[in-house]
């Protein structure tokens, strides 16, 4: 059973804000929206590229290169040029912290 | 895995290398026991390597290419062990069945054995580490050593390799056709570094063939290669030279090859790679003299996460100079290929013929090639093709292999091995021809 592995606390993001984490072999994007917690892989599956510096509309991180869309929910791509969901991660708040499920 | 304990664990790994500061350069400098003019050459390269970051990913050779994994204070150029004292290195593969007639093999940077056929010798040919020949040859490696073919700033791996070189020279004197091949091998061991340097340089009219291989002691060993390769093809000279590139899969493998070739020159340039982490490789051919031709055949076969990328160049500089470039690549389970190549041809470059193909096989639904030909053209009269393919594998190919009694293992392996044919029918090499063949063809697994 895989464990989870802290990676953040829960008031260093303010909604709309998205964090890079390095965890393990992963590059994560740690997005706040609504007070809830996200966690998608930091890859955008257009190019391979990192999302991490894009913006954040609403539930979406935008990749900064081509435009790219990519819910942080599930990691579903929105728009094109992606088509390719990318990883997405269960997160979990507990006591002040933030932990993220990694497979 | 418990955060602590990963942390734990990342506190071990940095205490044990010492990285690659101005402390560990000077003790490095002081083992080598060079000739002043190399040992200013590597000052010169240090200060340039400490002035400089690791690229970042904005830039083009950079953005499909991801390092961040990759820490360079996990690696040291000062090997613990006595790398001359290890015994016999792994058979090479390239050489299997092959009466070689020099040979340079190093492990973990260190030369280990060096050979040279006494009647090459006795022709003027060198053929050896170039610790060993900088002092008694300077006049003919000054001049030629990563001036022309090799620039030392290009980015912070060049000017480590710059640094930090260790590697090879082989010399063919002009008029002089050696037969038999000569090989370089380099062997990593678990968490080694190598930089091995190869500079390969014939005089007018000469012919060689060169197989250079490398591997790791390890099958899944971890390594940092940062290597260099100058080919300097003189007037009508003749040389065909293979690389293959089969470390363990832990290894990160950084590399600058380039060959320059003088007028009617000719250039047979195979590269195989199946190994490596990830693989970042600049290959390059400049057709620097009228009437040059270069052939290059390259090999990739990945599977796991393998990430290899290579970013060629095919530059004509003269007239009447032909380049034929084809690339080919399988691709399994999430592994990933980019090529990025570009025909570059400049105003005085008039008949040129430049030819550009990569064609990429997709064992699995999660393996991933990028594939990206480029065209320069400077001159109005000259004839350049390029094409890139990228495909899955035919399902009913599969099934009419199985109908005829194949398994479906069997059928992948003969549509890879046909995939590659067109590959193994350009290389002149028998035993190279061969060994390519059977490294892919043991490579090929069960797919579903």
């Amino acid at each position: 059973m895989p464990d989870w592995i802290k990676i953040a606390t829960a008031d260093e993001l303010a909604d709309g804000e998205t964090k890079l984490i390095e965890v393990e072999d992963y590059f994560l994007v740690l997005a706040r929206v609504d007070g809830q917690f996200y966690c998608i892989d930091d890859e955008c599956t257009h190019d391979g590229g990192p999302l991490g510096e894009g913006d954040i509309e609403g539930f979406c991180v935008i990749c900064p290169r081509h435009g790219a869309r990519f819910d942080v929910r599930d990691g579903r791509a929105v728009t094109m040029p992606a088509t390719q969901a990318t990883g997405s991660y269960e997160v979990k708040v507990e006591g002040g912290e933030v932990y993220v499920r990694l497979p | 895995m418990e955060t602590d304990t990963f942390r734990a664990m990342l506190a071990t790994v940095t205490e044990r290398a010492t990285g690659f500061d101005r402390d560990a350069f000077e003790a490095f400098l002081q083992r080598r026991g060079e000739p002043a003019w190399l040992a200013d050459f590597r000052r010169a390269a240090f200060d340039t390597f400490a002035s400089l970051d690791l690229p970042s990913r904005k830039h083009e050779e950079w953005m499909r290419t991801d390092i961040r994994r990759f820490h360079l204070e996990r690696y040291t150029p000062l090997p613990g062990g006595d790398q001359a004292a290890h015994g016999a290195l792994p058979a090479a593969r390239l050489a299997a069945g092959v009466q070689v007639g020099g040979s340079v093999l190093s492990l973990d940077g260190q030369c280990v054995t060096s050979a040279l056929d006494e009647d090459l010798a006795a022709q003027g040919v060198l053929c050896g580490p170039i610790a060993d020949l900088a002092g008694p040859h300077e006049d003919l490696l000054r001049p030629r050593l990563m001036t022309r073919a090799f620039d030392p700033a290009y980015d912070k791996f060049a000017a480590l390799h710059a640094a930090f070189f260790g590697g090879a020279v082989i010399y063919v004197p002009p008029g002089v056709e050696i037969k038999k091949p000569l090989l370089i091998q380099n062997v990593l061991g678990e968490g080694g570094f190598d930089a091995g340097h190869q500079l390969i340089i014939l005089g007018e009219g000469a012919a060689a063939t060169v197989l250079s291989e490398t591997a790791s002691l390890t099958p899944g060993g971890d390594g940092f290669h940062c290597g260099g390769v100058e080919l300097l093809v003189g007037k009508r000279a003749r040389l065909r030279y293979v690389n293959l590139q089969n470390w363990g899969s832990g290894v990160w493998h950084f590399a600058h090859q380039k060959a320059r070739l003088a007028e009617d020159a000719a250039l047979q340039w195979t590269l195989g790679a199946l190994g490596a982490r990830l693989a970042k490789v600049n290959q390059q051919v400049a057709l620097v003299g009228p009437g040059a031709r270069s052939q290059v055949n390259g090999a990739m076969f990945t599977e796991g996460t393998q990430h290899l990328a290579y970013h060629t160049l095919q530059h004509h500089e003269a007239p009447n100079t032909r380049s034929d470039f084809l690339y080919k690549a399988a691709l399994q389970d999430k592994s990933r290929t980019v090529w990025r190549g570009m025909i570059k041809v400049e105003p005085a470059a008039q008949r040129t013929d430049g030819y550009q193909r990569n064609d990429n096989l997709l064992l699995t639904p999660d393996a991933r090639a990028d594939s990206i030909p480029g065209l320069e053209i400077q001159a109005d009269d000259v004839r350049c093709t390029h094409g890139a393919t990228t495909g899955r594998v035919d399902d009913e190919l599969i099934f009419y292999c199985q109908s005829r009694g194949f398994t479906r293992r069997e059928a992948v392996r003969a549509i890879v091995t046909g995939f590659f044919q067109q590959i193994f029918d350009r290389i002149t090499i028998e035993s190279v021809r061969e060994a390519l063949g059977l490294a892919i063809a043991q490579r090929v697994r069960e797919y579903e």
